[in-house]
């Protein structure tokens, strides 16, 4: 199939129009270790592949590089009918450095270039307009005004791009020779002799700026968006994740009933619906958690998200940008240790990643609601606005937070050697507030899902059926008598010092691969069928069972800060490039955890 | 006078990029329009001596100390 490549700099739009040319079905391809992902999607007879937005064609990071290659690649490849580059009209002489650079590079390897002055509308919004007919003749290369979002020019840019790329035509100008300094200035007399009135453009941005990154008002309203953000995580998702849970139970309860009691059922129950199904209740969470950092993103909020938060971030040895991976930890380190690929400097990507674990995400959430409800009294303060069970909920992920930054700060201390070499600066661009659109954020969000089941669910899957085999064998559902009884029999001396008695330490040891199976396992072994839906009861089980507080505060630090999750240490060895740093923080922050939880059930008592 | 010292809603013009920064952050400063005798706006000054958001040409940028510092302004403007 001929393939049409879509580049552009970054918040021109380009991810709306490739929607637009390609529908609702597209394929993404990401590349391990970068951000590089690249979307196809069909547009009549052509591939049509969406190239990650760039500000140049000299790379800057190790990400822009492997994008910058690709494209070179693709356009070397005989397939590749044409190059479509999208530029930003109310931002005409930027779009066009990367234009004209673009350009020269499609001249060099004969092929041919259009171009969509997309946004088009914004402009026309202020009574102007860019003459898109002398700017193709200009640039000598066919030139379509459109708007990728109010759909002008849309119908006529997709009836003329088969012609188009059917019948390449070489670029015809005088300046796909010049140098580079040569085509800034280009793109500099082209921005003055096209482009409209920039104080225009920038006047409603530079007005909500003045209210959105006000010292005071911007703090506030800065908070106010976390906190909504954080409300959106626990309650809005939850319905969705009760669905998800309702909807394995039933099927679980329909395919057992097929298998009837015995060995058959019961690997299917607990491996199968137990193991893998618990884990896929956190899918619409991490859907939801996209969604609305899609929407900051989009709008362009994130961006001063970033820029608030560079200074406070910089005394931890981390930049602004890493405070979204972080904010998104509180969800799943696994698409927060990947959003750390918008940090700039490597060193602080590298940082950011470390410590990104030590987010409280909502795989803790059924710990931390066991252990708070077996330790913490439900009493009302303040007419009820606090709560003694939420005020300890708000200090479980406090404390994750500032363990975070000590350990940035450590990692920061040790690496600040090689600081002023391998450091690049934080540079951001504040695009234009624009509302979001729907269809490239219906794909974001469907992708992430996609993506954290394709990811986690082999290593879940597998680490089920191991757990499942040595908790069920030799004696047949016998715990106690199990192979993995016999462990944890064998290990009790470890958990002793953290007063728990080996039935806390195999849940420990179980939950070591992935976290959310501690409540579970805890409730087999306390004699309870469906422990997972029913907290209350195991709760009750535990308090009489007699748990000290000492001992059940140190459980839950153990848990804010161990690294109980082989589908993250998956994703850190894919992302850091080293098993050695995967496994090593997996060991690290096992031991410090231990540590803490000895400390406080010592302390404490 | 360098970029960083800039008071909030004052005019100038970009004189010249510091040698001290490597050439993949100079010449990408060129690309987003940090060149001589281009005018720049500073937008405003964060606290704490936070990154400064400047306007240059037709976008807004915010740079951060160890950068704006290497930005040197020309006398008059």
């Amino acid at each position: 199939m001929k393939k049409i490549i879509l580049v552009g700099k970054p918040n021109c739009g380009k991810s709306l129009l490739f929607n637009q040319l390609t529908g609702l079905r597209q394929k993404v391809a990401n590349f391990p270790g970068v951000t590089v992902e690249l979307k196809s999607g069909q547009f009549n007879d052509f591939e049509v592949i969406d190239f990650p937005g760039t500000y140049s064609l000299h790379s800057l990071s190790k990400d822009e590089e492997i994008a910058i290659d690709k494209l070179n690649e693709a356009l070397t490849d005989d397939n590749t009918a044409l190059l479509v580059c999208v530029l930003d009209a109310t931002r005409l002489e930027r779009s066009l450095v990367f234009g004209l650079q673009a350009q020269a590079l499609a001249h060099r390897h004969n092929k041919s270039i259009v171009f969509a002055l997309n946004m088009i509308d914004e402009v026309q919004r202020f009574g102007l307009d860019i003459d898109a007919d002398k700017l193709s003749k200009t640039l000598g290369s066919p030139v379509f005004a459109l708007s990728a979002k109010a759909l002008t020019g849309i119908a006529e840019f997709k009836k003329a791009l088969p012609t188009l790329a059917a019948n390449p035509a070489a670029v015809n100008n005088s300046f796909s020779h010049l140098d580079e300094k040569q085509l800034l200035q280009r793109s500099r007399d082209l921005g003055g002799e096209f482009a409209v009135n920039v104080d225009l453009v920038l006047k409603n941005q530079n007005r909500i700026d003045a209210f959105l990154l006000n010292n005071v008002l911007g703090g506030v309203a800065f908070l106010a968006i976390m906190f909504f953000l954080f409300q959106s995580i626990f309650t809005w998702a939850t319905p969705l994740m009760d669905g998800v849970e309702t909807i394995i139970a039933g099927t679980a309860m329909a395919v057992t009933s097929f298998t009837g009691e015995g060995i058959v059922s019961d690997f299917l129950n607990d491996a199968i619906f137990g193991g893998l199904g618990s884990f896929l209740v956190f899918v619409p969470q991490i859907m939801v958690l996209t969604l609305i950092i899609g929407l900051l993103e989009d709008s362009g909020y994130l961006a001063r998200a970033a820029l608030i938060c560079h200074k406070p971030l910089s005394y931890f040895g981390l930049s602004g940008r890493s405070f979204i991976p972080y904010l998104s930890g509180h969800a799943c380190a696994i698409p927060a240790i990947m959003a750390a690929r918008t940090i700039e400097s490597p060193r602080k990507r590298l940082i950011t990643m470390m410590t990104i674990p030590l987010m409280s995400c909502s795989a803790r959430l059924p710990v931390y609601a066991l252990l708070i409800a077996v330790l913490i009294p439900e009493n009302q303060y303040l007419f009820g606005l606090f709560n003694m069970q939420g005020v300890a909920f708000f200090g479980l992920y406090f404390f994750g937070i500032v363990v975070a930054l000590i350990i940035s700060l450590i990692l920061n201390q040790m690496t600040a050697k090689d600081k002023e070499l391998s450091d690049m600066p934080f540079i951001l661009e504040l695009p234009t507030y624009r509302l979001p659109h729907w269809k490239p954020l219906i794909h974001k969000v469907l992708n992430s899902g996609a993506q954290f089941i394709k990811r986690a669910a082999p290593i879940i899957f597998f680490v089920s059926l191991g757990i499942w085999v040595l908790g069920y064998f030799p004696q047949d559902g016998d715990l106690q008598e199990s192979y993995l009884g016999q462990i944890g029999h064998f290990v009790e001396p470890i958990f002793e010092p953290l007063g728990l008695d080996w039935r806390y330490g195999v849940a420990i040891i179980m939950s070591f691969l992935a976290r959310e199976v501690f409540v579970g396992a805890l409730g087999t072994m306390f004699g309870i069928a469906g422990a997972d839906e029913n907290i209350g009861g195991l709760a009750a089980n535990i308090q009489a069972d007699g748990l000290t507080l000492g001992a059940g505060i140190g459980l839950l630090l153990f848990y804010v800060v161990a690294l109980q999750c082989v589908a993250t240490v998956a994703v850190l060895k894919a992302e850091t490039g080293k098993a050695r740093i995967a496994w090593g923080l997996y060991v690290a922050y096992g031991i410090l955890a231990y540590i803490i939880a000895a400390v406080a059930a010592n302390v404490i008592g | 006078m360098t970029l960083w010292e800039m008071k909030a809603k004052s005019h100038a013009h970009i004189d010249s990029i510091c040698d001290s920064l490597t050439s993949a952050v100079a010449s990408r400063l060129a690309e987003m329009g940090f060149t001589a005798g281009q005018p720049v706006i500073c937008v405003r000054r964060s606290p704490l001596q936070g990154p400064l958001v400047v306007q240059i040409g037709d976008c807004v940028y915010s740079l951060e100390q160890a950068v704006a510092s290497k930005i040197r302004l020309s006398q008059l403007s």
